[in-house]
């Protein structure tokens, strides 16, 4: 049994800098577990920016123009205490990265350079070229080698153990040994990433399997607004990679078959810089419609030649290389075919200002000792639709705050016990997974999971659809009790590793998509074809979903309208 | 579709024992080793080890050996390698201990950046402004590439330099630390030139380019470990093998005309007490030398003959005295920059 004062699972950015932030405190032992190596993160796959009222690019910006922002991207989903802190402290954040030598790229007066983005009525991305995440994460990783923080890297959580609404620690698995044991911890903070695996087009790296949300929800924590997820309008064709937003940042086209910039059916105003669900919905409607490009009549095309090959060359590198790469298609000298890709998570734990995980019922009750923090957290500051260049900043913003209560309640917290019966579930998980001999396998569910996700609870939604994925999911479900693994060892088992992952999808997948039943609206990302237009009578509420052996309950929660230094925005018709 | 063979390197760490594997896969034109990987992961041996995560070569998960030579197995697609039908070879990266199939050990590859200290390290007793750091752009611009490292480890697994020395920092590493030694934000530039001017450091590199070639990410190590050893020169960081033999290389060919085999590795080692057991260590090159009559020649007052050595020396004078002149500009062209943004 391992134990320290501190555990920090999952070692994107939320995660670093809640490590760096509770290792101020030098008499706090402080440890952070990820099951890849934190270079590894797919926060270091973000690209176009960290979104900062800092007004270097002009002078009309303000902390009070981006929380609007953010709550209208929202769709008015969003809770305005937390859209306002993320708005307010994120200059701050900014400075202090800066500080530590983060790698913005820069205006010719040496000050950090900013640029447009979808849905922010400013120019407050600031950014590092085209990869912005990785330059954070390296820089994160720089201060965390620097302070020593002990890292469990290639480590799995399997659970999280609680006893009577108190964190006690995590039964984990080391993925070099195949040993399963438990780290007992006054706090653990949660900060293990998103969800976007379960669908067949994704921008999300493999690791973005759910785990730490899925380790909440049989812990018995509701989940939160599981059933927005965000579909991304440019993804290359066929695998789902990501070409930033920044793209549309500079200037890049988007045309259907006919050539033609059909945002300007959509959203006249805003065009290509429309937030993404926006974006993505006119997009498939032209694919629906049979405008679509290529032989597949599957993508639209993105048309870069409005920019200027020296500008692509400076600004977008990545861009120009994920094209020619992994597309096989020169951006200087073609367009290329794009299409919606599941990219980003706004449901997950339910938490709140200081990562503090609550329960979000009448009393409103808090998890002893158990934080979330980034994607895999429901703050919730994205609502039903999150803004390019907000979860880079929710994820600095939140995990150092979430940090900081940790550094100051930790010490009023009694030390905790892991009994050998909290490690039971998983022991006898991993068992059954290793002695398994049954005829199904896990690579087939997962595809069949992904693929009837992406169909019947993607960009575009309605009952028939979600009851035939729920159905089908069961089935899943199912098979995957007579699952066999072929490798049988302990030492870096990945097959192992990948079909806990599967049961984890299995696991979140029904949370998505019984919101999304239940939810008779279409706002944000969640659109439904037979209840096309926001209900805020009946649906300005919050999902909260939890686990019964017959599947989701669901119960709901308001939207906090009480934002502590200004009036909160009004609910208003979502136009571009 | 298409079909490919693959032969894949395996080791079983039960075992301990090593074994080529055959595989046959099916790919669509656009697809990578990687999807090949997976194919057969999911369809044919799940036992089959590897790491991977993004999949755009963004995460430094998947670098291995692909026919020989160091790469992110996520960008390399089978329709860029695929020769003559012959099967595509996959082996894990070299120079790090295999841990299980095509997983290394990647500890010793992260160790040489705790080594080299590579973060920020800002003035001691001085708090940051209360925005950010100005940095001029030409600044920027100069390191930016080198800050792209995704630490994927493929320049270390083909350096010809880690092979030899494991305790080498490798190209990664010193690549990064380039960056913050012509970062202005870093206080620690002398201090860093001097650490890697020490054995293992920037003067072992042999300029063999097989880190230029494996970097996935454009960020030329190789290029950057030289622009460091011309910096530490300049830095006056100069009582060492490699900058010993930098000048005495320069000083004989200004001097001869040529370069005189004889007289540099005296001079490399340095005229003092210490150098006396590396000279020593010498003797047996030397003999061979003498035996194949080299040295004789290199003994024999040699060199270009007088028109010779004023051309070689003309170009010496020439492009000193460019340097200079450019040193010149660039310091006012610096004053003028820095005191424009102190306007600001």
């Amino acid at each position: 049994m391992l134990e320290h004062g501190v555990l920090i699972v999952g070692s994107g950015l939320a995660g670093m800098r809640a490590a760096l932030e509770v290792s101020e405190d030098p008499d706090l032992d402080v440890a952070l577990l990820t099951k890849v190596h934190p270079l590894r993160s797919h926060s270091g796959a973000a690209q176009g920016g960290i979104a900062a009222s800092l007004n270097n690019s002009n002078d009309e910006d303000s902390w009070e123009l981006h929380m609007y922002d953010t709550v209208k991207g929202a769709d008015f989903l969003a809770d305005q205490n937390a859209a306002e802190i993320l708005a307010r402290e994120a200059p701050e954040n900014i400075f202090e990265l800066e500080h530590w030598g983060c790698a913005f790229s820069r205006l010719e007066n040496g000050l950090i350079a900013q640029r447009r983005f979808g849905g922010h009525t400013q120019p407050r991305a600031v950014y590092a070229a085209d990869r912005t995440g990785h330059a954070l994460l390296t820089v994160l990783f720089e201060q965390l080698f620097r302070r020593g923080v002990k890292v469990y890297s290639e480590w799995y959580a399997l659970d999280l153990v609680l006893r009577d609404n108190v964190c006690q620690g995590v039964v984990v698995y080391d993925i070099l040994t195949g040993q399963i044991d438990a780290i007992a911890a006054k706090a653990v903070l949660f900060a293990t990433g998103g969800y976007g695996r379960a669908f067949q087009t994704t921008t999300n790296a493999a690791a973005s399997t759910g785990d730490g949300i899925v380790m909440a929800y049989r812990a018995g924590i509701p989940l939160e607004d599981m059933e927005f997820v965000q579909f991304h309008p440019t993804g290359l064709q066929g695998s789902g990679i990501l070409l930033s937003e920044a793209a549309r940042g500079e200037g890049a086209h988007i045309l259907n078959a006919e050539g033609r910039r059909f945002m300007e059916d959509y959203a006249p105003e805003r065009m290509e810089l429309a937030p993404r669900d926006i974006v993505a919905r006119a997009e498939q409607t032209e694919i629906d419609e049979g405008r679509g490009v290529t032989d597949k009549k599957d993508s639209v095309f993105m048309d870069f030649s409005p920019i200027g090959e020296e500008r692509i060359r400076y600004a977008l590198p990545s861009v120009l290389h994920l094209a020619r790469d992994f597309a096989g298609i020169d951006p200087l000298q073609a367009p290329v075919p794009i299409q919606p890709t599941a990219h980003y998570s706004m449901g997950g734990i339910p938490c709140d200002v200081d990562g503090m995980v609550r329960l979000k019922d009448q009393n409103d009750t808090p998890i002893v000792g158990f934080y979330a923090a980034g994607e895999c957290s429901c703050v919730s500051v994205h609502g039903a639709n999150r803004l390019g260049t907000n979860s880079l900043l929710e994820a600095v913003v939140f995990g150092r705050r979430a940090g900081r209560a940790i550094r100051t309640a930790v010490r009023d917290l009694a030390p905790t016990r892991i009994e050998e019966g909290d490690l039971q579930r998983a022991v006898a998980e991993v068992d059954r997974l290793l002695k398994g001999d049954g005829p199904e396998r896990a690579g087939a569910i997962r595809q069949e999971l992904r693929e009837v996700m992406m169909i019947d609870c993607g960009v575009f939604r309605t009952r028939p659809q979600l009851e035939n994925c729920l159905s089908t999911l069961k089935n899943l479900q199912e098979r995957y009790q007579r699952i066999a693994i072929d490798d049988k060892g302990w030492q870096f088992n990945t097959d192992l590793v990948e079909a806990i992952e599967l049961g984890h999808m299995l696991e979140y997948a029904e949370v998505i998509i019984t919101g999304a039943l239940a939810r008779e609206e279409s706002r944000g990302g969640h659109f439904r074809k037979d209840f096309p237009t926001r209900d805020d009578q009946r649906w300005h509420k919050h999902t909260l979903a939890y686990r019964t052996d017959d599947g989701p309950r669901l119960a709901y929660a308001d939207v906090n309208m009480q934002p502590q230094y200004r009036d909160p925005f009004p609910l208003e018709e979502r136009k571009y | 579709m298409p079909k490919q063979d693959f032969v894949i390197e395996r080791y079983d760490p039960v075992t301990e024992r090593s074994y080529e594997q055959q595989f046959t896969a099916e790919y669509e034109p656009g697809q990578t080793v990687l999807d090949c990987l997976n194919s057969i992961k999911w369809t044919q041996d799940g036992t089959l080890s590897f790491r991977w995560s993004c999949r755009h070569a963004i995460c430094g998960s998947c670098a291995m050996k692909v026919n020989g030579r160091s790469m992110l197995a996520c960008k390399t697609q089978v329709t860029d390698i695929v020769d003559r039908g012959d099967p595509i070879r996959v082996a894990p990266m070299g120079n790090q201990k295999v841990v299980k199939d095509l997983v290394v050990d990647i500890s010793n590859f992260l160790d040489a950046f705790e080594r080299a200290e590579t973060w920020l390290q800002e003035l001691p007793d001085q708090d940051p402004p209360s925005r950010e750091y100005r940095t001029d752009k030409e600044e920027f611009d100069r390191w930016s590439h080198t800050a792209t490292c995704i630490h994927c480890g493929a320049c270390y697994s083909d350096c010809t330099v880690v092979a030899a020395d494991p305790k080498f920092l490798g190209p990664a590493a010193l690549a990064k630390a380039y960056r913050f030694v012509f970062d202005s934000r870093d206080s620690k530039k002398h201090e860093r030139l001097e650490f890697l001017s020490e054995k293992h450091g920037i003067w072992d590199c042999t300029r063999c380019f097989m880190c230029i070639e494996a970097c996935p990410k454009d960020v030329l190590p190789m290029d950057a470990i030289m622009e460091l050893r011309t910096e530490a020169m300049r830095e006056g960081i100069t009582n060492n093998h490699g900058s010993r033999h930098s000048n005495a290389f320069r000083g004989g060919v200004r001097k001869r005309g040529r370069l005189d085999e004889a007289t540099l590795p005296i001079l490399s080692a340095g005229v003092r007490l210490g150098a006396i057991p590396e000279l020593i260590g010498y003797t047996p090159g030397a003999l061979r030398l003498l035996k194949s009559r080299k040295l004789i020649m290199a003994a024999k007052r040699h060199g270009a003959n007088r028109e010779g050595r004023r051309q070689v020396r003309r170009i010496f004078d020439e492009v000193e005295a460019e340097k200079a002149r450019s040193a010149v500009d660039a310091e006012a062209f610096a004053a003028e920059r820095s005191s424009a943004l102190m306007a600001h």
